[in-house]
């Protein structure tokens, strides 16, 4: 299901990635042995010969997959040597297949593609990849190694790790403290990788998850299950809600109870939330990143690959296999940092 | 009466795709006087009336009120202009109330919001002015009998200053003490001045009712401003027909007391509608229920046939018993039902002839589940020739057809099936006069082939020329069983009205 | 069949109608004619696709690729069009697709499968789907609750059911002679198609041809009729809605070869897109006239409008409300001619 990803910011290799475009650090021509022309990041951006490549996603049924679509779609814009096909946004695996076999006709370059099934989407990209078309899968993965020449990931585990360091910082003289969970959909994978990194970053510091209640990623839902673990919990000192868009169910609920006994850490990184860590009037002190630039960069690595190039700031001459990017905590002092990237929800 | 015409209309002519439904139709009506429209099914008699309420654009000819040329383009425009039409399937909401009915499009109203009390006020008195004063304004109008939604239908003409009405069959739905009570409703509105344009196949009510006659044969008025009580029958049927015709029914054969009983019917009971009805059918012989509408007669029939379930009682046909409430059994054992509401009951009003005919016997032209298609077609263009079904062909949906010829393909389904048993509820409700007749001989000919028959008739005439055995029935009760010949018209209707109001 | 007209003045009653001409031999009332304006609006489309994207869409592989996204859709819609012809409507397709396709694949099923071969995960997902529409059947014609609800909550649980079965995981499809028999191609054309055409040929010889189809007509038409006249209404309403899980069964097999998955996220909103297919063919909602060949046409219609949305780069919201332009000019399309072609 989308609500997989949420997250992140370049982290690693992402970073050098997004370094390499706003690049203003040249780099030292690549060796002469490289067959690529690895040039230096800033040489990057420059007109190289014509791609065209095909994106298709999920159906944009909450903002963080919209934004996905949007930044791809505003980031191809930036090249002019980039041409690209979006496909409509569909939930239905059988469209998507049908999808990237439309563009394997097409005979295009690259095809971008986050699945809104990785598995179900393995065979046609495989195919794609037999028909020398270069697949890069974003958020969610394929099921064989051959179905991709990279991949672009979020870090779910990394975004449990950030807010539980963030909220272990806020809470470490205060052994006792009450420390509450508002999950995404208990039983997927991804959510319960978030819960395993905030368990294990909180066990770091002596604290554990002393209220947990799952919601569904929805406002609607987000706000029936904050109520119910206000109710639950009579005095919290923090709190992490995996999501943003089902925050702002969250922060309805909260605001309902009065309660201001506690501060919460958001996540997935929309630009309402990070806009209330600036203004700081609000419970919210952070929210941790599930970059919906994923798309966005997949788009620019499919250039890169394409035209030959390698990623700047890197010695290796050829595109990394698997790019995980990072997932930051943003708090009153870097916010301004992250503000433009967030996606509206 | 004035002499004056209200409503003229000259040479009209009406087009469809392939069809000149009407050819040149002149029809002439003045205020206050019951003009009869008479013609057989299909003369175009429907047509007319719904160019006439603008529900039709003519293709040619005129149509003046008071003397003054008028377009009737839409429906409204005819209510403008004072013409209203009451149909045979009355078009009231039935969700709605007597009130919200007669008012429908038009309620008292201020700024949006219904006046209701208001409305109530005003739709009693015009309830009152039909003499059905006794019609609770604020019923739901679903749960009226027949002849109360036609009052409610003719106080929303009334209701909209119609100075013309338009009834189609009006009688067709009702028992003869509500005739008599719709009769009593127009003389009043003539008196008032308003026009009616009456339409019935029953020539004793037109003698009654009507001032003058306009026949319509084939699309075009054949004859105009007869006299409707001098005019003989004689000439009116050979105006409709072209021919003189007899309205006669078939001699009845000598039923043997040898021949064996077909079905057999005892102690036949449903709560609320009849109890203890007890008969036999002989191979050819013709048994008749007459009796009201609501005096168990269709019924008993659906009973029998297994369409409802008997509480008690049980039905035998060639000594085997039938399955109760399974239609199914009924079937098998060679019963067949043309039920009272041929389109809503025994039709599938968009499907060819020939499917119609032969949907009951389709395993007959079936191997392994597949039709052949050319046997069924073959087969059932033998059938609709032998009952003269016209027009002929097997391929036109039925909804072409007219009732008698619907009829007729309905009975032509359980010939196919070689029934054993036929019960027939109202075999000529909506089948003009000619029609008639051939019903009548083609019902005698299927008993004098030895089928057992069944007929459930509002016609007391008709109960009486065709059956050979009567059964009377007045709610729920047989109240006399006795050969057909010992008895007539006006005993029928003493026994089937003996104890009520009127 | 051309008549020759009628000799009114000996007849013992004037004719009903005139002698017309009818026009309804052949080809023209069966075939094409009263799928005019399906016809016209899939040639528009596909001109359109040539003018637009001629170099890759008039390519057999693109025939093909559209093939294969109406194959699955299209079983889905057979079935529909049966239960819509018969008078009632299923919205319970998608989810009975999806429970179907995760019961084939579970742990159980597929090592069922590696002793006894792919046709074990093959039956389960057809028994599957004919058991949902068994339930079904027998909630609308013996229940006597209104398909529309019946349906629904066959919606409901069904899906709930996939997802409680699959714990919300995708199943892969271990069984690799599955995908390879059902993803491969036979003389070219792909066994997915293949099985699309079968369907659909066999539900038009079925409605068409024999009883079970003319009782459809008749149970959709005038069900007191049809009852009266001695079918069995509750049985054979039954049985509709049993083979309409039954095509759901087919259409999960071939969705699994598809995407190597079982899932209960699959076939989402397949009930909307098979119900429109189904009328943008011809065949009367409210039942008693039903059309495969309309049908065919309906599915092949929207899956040629995804690929041409595809290779044409229109915007996402500008391809949603072309769709629905589409939708409703087709069927404008479809009235207009279909009376033309059948009004005498």
């Amino acid at each position: 299901m989308s609500h997989s990803a949420r997250t992140i910011i370049v982290a690693g290799i992402g970073v050098l990635a997004l370094a390499a475009c706003t690049s203003n650090t040249p780099k030292a021509d690549p060796s002469d042995a490289a067959k690529t022309q690895a040039v230096s990041a800033g040489k990057n951006d420059e007109p190289g010969k014509k791609v065209k490549i095909g994106f298709s996603a999920p159906a944009a049924d909450h903002g963080w997959m919209g934004a996905i679509t949007k930044a791809t779609q505003a980031e191809a814009k930036k090249y002019s040597d980039v041409e690209l096909v979006v496909a409509e946004g569909t939930n239905d695996v059988n469209l998507q297949i049908s999808q990237v076999e439309t563009f394997i006709n097409q005979k295009v370059d690259a095809i971008v593609l986050l699945p809104f099934d990785g598995a179900a989407l393995t065979a046609v990209a495989t195919k794609a990849m037999e028909a020398g078309i270069t697949v890069v899968n974003v958020d969610r993965e394929f099921g064989s190694p051959a179905a991709a020449r990279t991949t672009v990931l979020g870090d779910n585990y990394g975004m449990g790790v950030s807010a539980g360091g963030y909220v272990c910082s806020q809470l470490k003289d205060k052994k006792d403290s009450i420390v509450a969970e508002i999950a995404g959909i208990d039983s997927l994978p991804l959510t319960q990788d978030r819960s395993k990194g905030f368990k294990d970053a909180l066990a770091g510091c002596g604290l554990k998850v002393n209220n947990r209640v799952a919601a569904e990623f929805t406002v609607e839902s987000g706000e029936k299950a904050a109520a119910n673990l206000l109710q639950a919990a009579p005095k919290i000192d923090a709190i992490w809600n995996h999501d943003d868009d089902q925050g702002v169910g969250v922060m309805a609920a909260i605001k309902n109870s009065n309660r201001k006994d506690f501060f919460l850490v958001g996540g997935a990184g929309s630009a309402n939330v990070m806009r209330d860590i600036k203004a700081g009037t609000s419970l919210v002190k952070a929210t941790v990143v599930y970059p919906s630039t994923q798309g966005a960069d997949g788009v620019r690595l499919a250039r890169l690959l394409l035209q030959k190039k390698a990623l700047g700031d890197l010695v290796e001459v050829e595109v990394p296999r698997k790019v995980q990017l990072f997932a930051p905590v943003v708090t009153k002092d870097n916010v301004d940092q992250y503000l433009p990237t967030a996606f509206e929800s | 009466m004035s002499e004056a015409a209200l409503l003229t209309m000259t040479g009209i002519v009406k087009e469809f795709p392939g069809v000149r439904a009407l050819d040149g139709v002149d029809l002439d009506v003045r205020a206050g006087e019951v003009h009869c429209l008479l013609g057989q099914n299909g003369a175009g008699k429907s047509t007319l009336i719904r160019v006439l309420t603008g529900a039709h654009q003519p293709d040619a000819g005129a149509i003046q009120i008071d003397g003054e040329d008028v377009q009737l383009n839409s429906p409204t425009a005819a209510i403008d202009r004072g013409i209203a039409a009451i149909y045979q399937e009355l078009d009231l909401v039935p969700g709605l109330s007597v009130a919200e009915n007669i008012f429908l499009g038009h309620e008292p109203s201020t700024f949006g919001f219904s006046r209701r009390h208001e409305a109530a006020l005003r739709a009693r008195e015009i309830l009152e002015g039909l003499g059905h004063g006794e019609i609770p304004v604020r019923r739901e109008v679903g749960s009226l009998p027949a002849a109360g939604q036609q009052v409610v239908s003719m106080a929303r003409a009334l209701s909209r200053d119609a100075r013309l009405i338009v009834m189609d069959e009006p009688s067709a739905v009702l028992d003869p003490e509500e005739v008599a009570n719709l009769f009593r409703v127009i003389k009043g509105l003539t008196e008032r001045g308003v026009a009616v344009v009456y339409i019935s196949h029953r020539l004793e009510e037109i003698r009654e009712i009507g001032d003058r006659v306009t026949v319509l044969k084939d699309g075009a008025t054949v004859a105009t401003g007869l006299d409707a009580r001098e005019t003989p029958t004689q000439e009116l049927i050979r105006l409709m027909t072209g021919r003189s015709i007899e309205y006669v029914f078939p001699p009845r054969a000598e039923i043997l007391s040898t021949a064996p009983v077909v079905l057999s019917v005892e102690g036949l009971s449903r709560p609320g509608e009849f109890a203890e009805i007890s008969f036999d059918v002989r191979a050819g012989e013709i048994v008749g229920f007459a009796g009201l509408v609501g005096s168990g007669r269709s019924e008993v029939l659906e009973t029998v046939y297994g369409a409802r379930r008997a509480a008690t009682g049980s039905v035998h046909v060639d000594g085997k018993r039938l399955k109760p409430g399974r239609v199914q059994s009924a079937v098998k054992a060679g019963v067949g039902l043309a039920p009272e509401e041929r389109k809503s009951q025994a039709l599938l009003m968009d499907e060819a002839v020939f499917k119609n005919i032969t949907v009951s016997s389709m395993e007959r032209f079936a191997s392994v589940g597949f039709l052949n298609r050319t046997a069924e077609r073959q087969v059932a263009t033998q059938l609709a020739e032998s009952l003269d079904v016209r027009p002929p062909g097997v391929d036109r949906p039925v909804r072409n057809l007219s009732g008698g010829n619907q009829q007729k393909v309905v009975l032509a389904r359980w010939l196919l099936r070689d029934c054993r048993v036929l019960l027939l509820d109202e075999p000529t409700r909506g089948v003009d006069v000619g029609a008639r007749s051939e019903i009548y001989a083609l019902v005698r000919k299927l008993a004098a082939s030895g089928v057992a028959i069944v007929l459930v008739s509002s016609e007391v005439e008709e109960v009486l020329g065709l059956a050979d055995r009567v059964v009377v029935l007045r709610e729920g009760q047989a109240v006399h069983t006795g050969p057909a010949q010992d008895i007539d018209e006006h005993q029928v209707l003493d026994l089937v009205m003996e104890g009520s109001s009127v | 069949m051309s008549e020759a007209p009628l000799d009114t003045t000996t007849s013992t009653q004037a004719t009903v109608v005139p002698p017309t001409a009818q026009r309804n031999s052949g080809l023209l009332s069966t075939g094409v004619g009263r799928n005019l304006g399906l016809v016209v609006a899939l040639v528009v489309l596909c001109i359109v696709g040539a003018v637009t994207a001629g170099d890759t869409f008039a390519t057999g592989p693109n025939v093909l690729t559209i093939l294969r996204l109406a194959a699955t859709i299209g079983v889905v819609s057979i079935g529909m069009t049966f239960v819509i012809t018969g008078g009632g409507i299923d919205l319970s397709v998608g989810a009975i697709l999806a429970l179907s396709s995760v019961w084939a694949t579970t742990l159980a099923t597929q090592q069922m499968a590696d002793s006894y071969g792919w046709i074990v995960m093959a039956s389960t997902a057809l028994l599957v789907g004919a058991a949902c529409g068994l339930v079904n059947g027998i909630l609308v014609a013996y229940g006597k609750i209104v398909p529309f609800i019946a349906t629904l909550a066959m919606l409901a649980a069904a899906r709930g059911l996939a997802e409680t079965i699959s714990d919300r995981r995708t199943q892969i499809v271990a069984n690799n002679s599955f995908v390879d028999f059902f993803g491969g191609s036979l003389i070219g054309v792909p066994v997915l198609v293949w099985i699309f055409l079968l369907v659909a040929a066999a539900g038009w010889v079925v409605l068409n041809r024999t009883t079970f189809g003319r009782r459809t007509f008749a149970v959709g038409g005038n069900a007191e009729a049809a009852r009266l006249a001695g079918i069995k209404v509750q049985r054979h309403t039954a049985a509709l809605y049993v083979l309409a899980g039954l095509c759901c069964g087919i259409a999960a097999v071939m969705l699994m070869a598809r995407t190597t998955t079982g899932s209960s996220t699959h076939g989402q909103f397949y009930e909307l897109d098979a119900i429109a297919a189904v009328v943008i063919g011809g065949t009367l909602l409210s039942g008693g006239r039903g059309t495969i060949v309309g049908t065919v046409f309906g599915v092949l219609i929207f899956s040629t409008l995804n690929n041409v949305f595809t290779l044409n780069n229109l915007s996402i919201s500008a391809q949603s409300v072309a769709k629905g332009v589409i939708i409703v000019i087709a069927v404008l399309l479809q009235q207009r001619l279909a009376s033309r072609t059948t009004s005498s």
